[in-house]
């Protein structure tokens, strides 16, 4: 049992660089990743915190 | 002479073998020796029928406030637990600079609900700022042993001020701040603690998530330096995220050779196969040898509110909130009336929730003020409001009205009391039994009774544990994850905290109100049932007869090997 594929912002990062850094073929990246991230999505008033578990892949199927 | 002999017990030593008939004798604070027939004593106590067993030790507390102004913990010692761990979820008493005190306090009293008058009229200050000042001026005063963490949060306004809430520390400041730890840890801090969730009283995460993976991996560095332990508290409601705050942990614990520990870990009926895949990604972290521990509590979560005070069950409707934070209570009631339209629309809000259930339908009437609404008491309020013909919210506004504020609510059996699964995720060799955050969420639920129920329920109910693997989770265990030396085991040499208790009967007893925190406020507890004494490093500190020793004050901070 692994994680999903995760990193942490580094700094500077908001979900727009970080989405570019790690989804650089994908359109509308930050969107994407948003939509793996719900838990950032609830709180998107404080942006990203560096120890935000930022998931780069999507859920898994249930 | 020897002090106490604890004669004819039936001895379950915390090693988790079988039991034996024998006595404990103790001398100078010190197990003697274990089993066999021991010699003449100044004390002796009659364990005939009884279980002797080594004192009990809760791992993740927030006693820190309550331990300032009550020796005893009041009333943990007397369920048997003779240690406690302090300072969880990045949240220490110190070392604190003077003018941070209103700031953390605030911090401090929202994220552990403990009552505004109470921490105010019981916190004194009176060690300055350093850890080490704080655990000396403790030990002065204590009637159980404290292990005390370390928080994380304060560790980061020590050294940041009020920019350890807005950014990432610089090289420079992870330097200071690992320098601080070394000196926590060398003064008597069994490790660190740091959150991922929690937040202040604006809404603002709280300083630890506001630190780097690089700063933690600095501070797991000094960790691993001291042997010391990593305690986290995760996102427990997302089994994603848990698992990668595991893997995460996993790896600290395996560059810095340290003992890592997460809580809470809870099951729900909704999310069966989430504990699942959390005790799967616990054991692959073990294949690889990484120590990590999720902590899992024995009760099941009820939670309990009024209007007159915050609680957990308002922190997320903002109107609610906001009312029960209005300390003054004609300003509260008008704030009732003059909000109610709010107040309604959250709390039919709650009801309509998809996983809600019946949300605030489901609410309970506990307690009511006037007589003429006893007939409420037990009744639910989607019940009353079909009665009544009014919302859900409009029929807990009006109870409220017209009980002037004073009625207790309660939502049962939130989750964790499916106590088959429950019992065998207890057994599970990698789960560490605790997480009952003793002395905090003090108006919501009781946190006393975790350790008569681990007997109660799954001992002699579902029978997932025996006796002495039961005994081995909540002593030998704890004692070894936190490394405290010479405890959690009946052996000669080792601190004489020891517990006497019937099996048959060592349980919890009903959650009652109690007044007895200083200032106002009520707060829920629970008295033992079935223990008949609990002796803290040779010291008897309370008996089923004699009830608490006032002098009693044998407690130590703890310390590790």
């Amino acid at each position: 049992m692994t994680a999903r594929q995760f990193v942490f912002p580094q700094a500077g990062d908001d979900l727009a660089t970080l989405a570019a850094r790690e989804l650089p073929d994908l359109a509308d990246a930050a969107q994407q990743l948003l939509s793996w991230n719900l838990h950032l999505a609830a709180r998107r008033s404080t942006g990203l915190l560096p120890s935000d578990v930022v998931f780069t892949e999507p859920p898994p199927a249930r | 002479m020897l002090d106490l002999v604890i004669r004819n017990g039936f001895i379950v030593d915390g090693s988790g073998l079988p039991g034996r008939n024998g006595d404990v004798s103790i001398k100078g604070g010190k197990v003697v020796s274990v089993g066999g027939r021991a010699g003449e004593a100044q004390r002796v106590i009659d364990a005939t029928g009884r279980v002797v067993a080594p004192g009990f030790i809760d791992p993740h507390t927030h006693y820190d406030a309550q331990l300032c102004f009550d020796p005893y913990a009041f009333p943990a010692i007397e369920h048997g637990v003779t240690t406690v761990v302090p300072g969880n979820c990045s949240l220490s008493l110190a070392p604190l600079r003077i003018d941070q005190r209103d700031s953390f306090s605030r911090m401090f009293r929202l994220i552990e609900e403990m009552p505004e008058a109470a921490f105010d009229a019981g916190v004194d200050w009176r060690w300055g700022e350093g850890f080490g000042g704080w655990l000396d001026a403790l030990e002065q005063n204590i009637a159980l042993n404290v292990a005390p963490l370390v928080g994380h949060s304060v560790l980061r306004m020590y050294v940041m001020g009020p920019e350890a809430q807005s950014r990432a520390a610089d090289a420079a400041e992870i330097r200071a701040m690992a320098d601080l730890l070394r000196v926590c840890l060398d003064a008597g801090a069994v490790g660190l603690s740091t959150s991922f969730v929690d937040i202040d009283e604006h809404y603002r995460p709280v300083p630890s998530r506001w630190a780097a993976p690089a700063e933690l991996d600095a501070l797991s560095a000094v960790l691993g330096e001291r042997d010391a332990v990593l305690q986290i508290v995760h996102e427990f409601y997302d089994t994603e995220l848990t698992i990668a705050r595991i893997e995460h942990l996993a790896e600290l614990s395996l560059r810095h050779g340290i003992t890592t520990t997460l809580s809470p870990l809870f099951h729900t009926n909704g999310n069966n196969t989430g504990v699942q895949r959390v005790m799967a990604a616990v054991e692959a972290a073990r294949a690889r040898g990484a120590a990590v521990w999720p902590q899992v509590q024995t009760r099941p979560i009820d939670i309990s509110f009024t209007l007159e005070q915050r609680s957990l069950m308002l922190l997320t409707m903002p109107a609610w909130w906001k009312v029960a934070s209005i300390r003054d209570h004609a300003e509260k009631l008008a704030a009732v009336a003059a909000g109610r339209d709010a107040l309604v629309a959250e709390m039919n809000a709650m009801s309509r929730r998809p996983n809600g259930g019946l949300g605030a339908g489901g609410f309970v009437v506990r307690e009511v003020v006037h007589a003429r609404n006893n007939d409420l008491i037990g009744r639910n309020i989607d019940d009353i409001a079909r009665e009544r013909g009014t919302s859900h919210g409009d029929t807990v506004v009006d109870l409220a009205l017209d009980e002037d504020l004073g009625t207790w609510f309660i939502r049962a059996s939130i989750g964790h009391d499916n106590s088959p699964v429950v019992g065998d995720l207890l057994a599970h060799p990698f789960v560490h039994v605790g997480a009952s955050d003793g002395g905090a969420h003090v108006g919501s639920f009781s946190t006393f009774g975790d350790t008569g129920y681990l007997f109660s329920e799954f001992v002699r109910g579902t029978k997932s544990l025996s006796l002495e693997a039961a005994v081995k989770k909540i002593t030998l265990d704890p004692a070894s994850i936190w490394g405290l030396k010479g405890r959690g085991l009946l052996a000669a040499g080792n601190a004489a905290d020891v517990v006497v208790f019937d099996a048959d009967h060592i349980g919890r007893g009903p959650e009652i109100a109690s007044n007895d925190f200083p200032g106002e406020g009520v707060r829920w507890i629970r008295r033992q049932e079935g223990v008949d004494s609990v002796v803290v490093n040779g010291e008897v500190t309370w008996s089923a007869d004699a009830g608490y020793a006032p002098e009693a004050r044998a407690g130590v901070i703890a310390t590790r090997d």
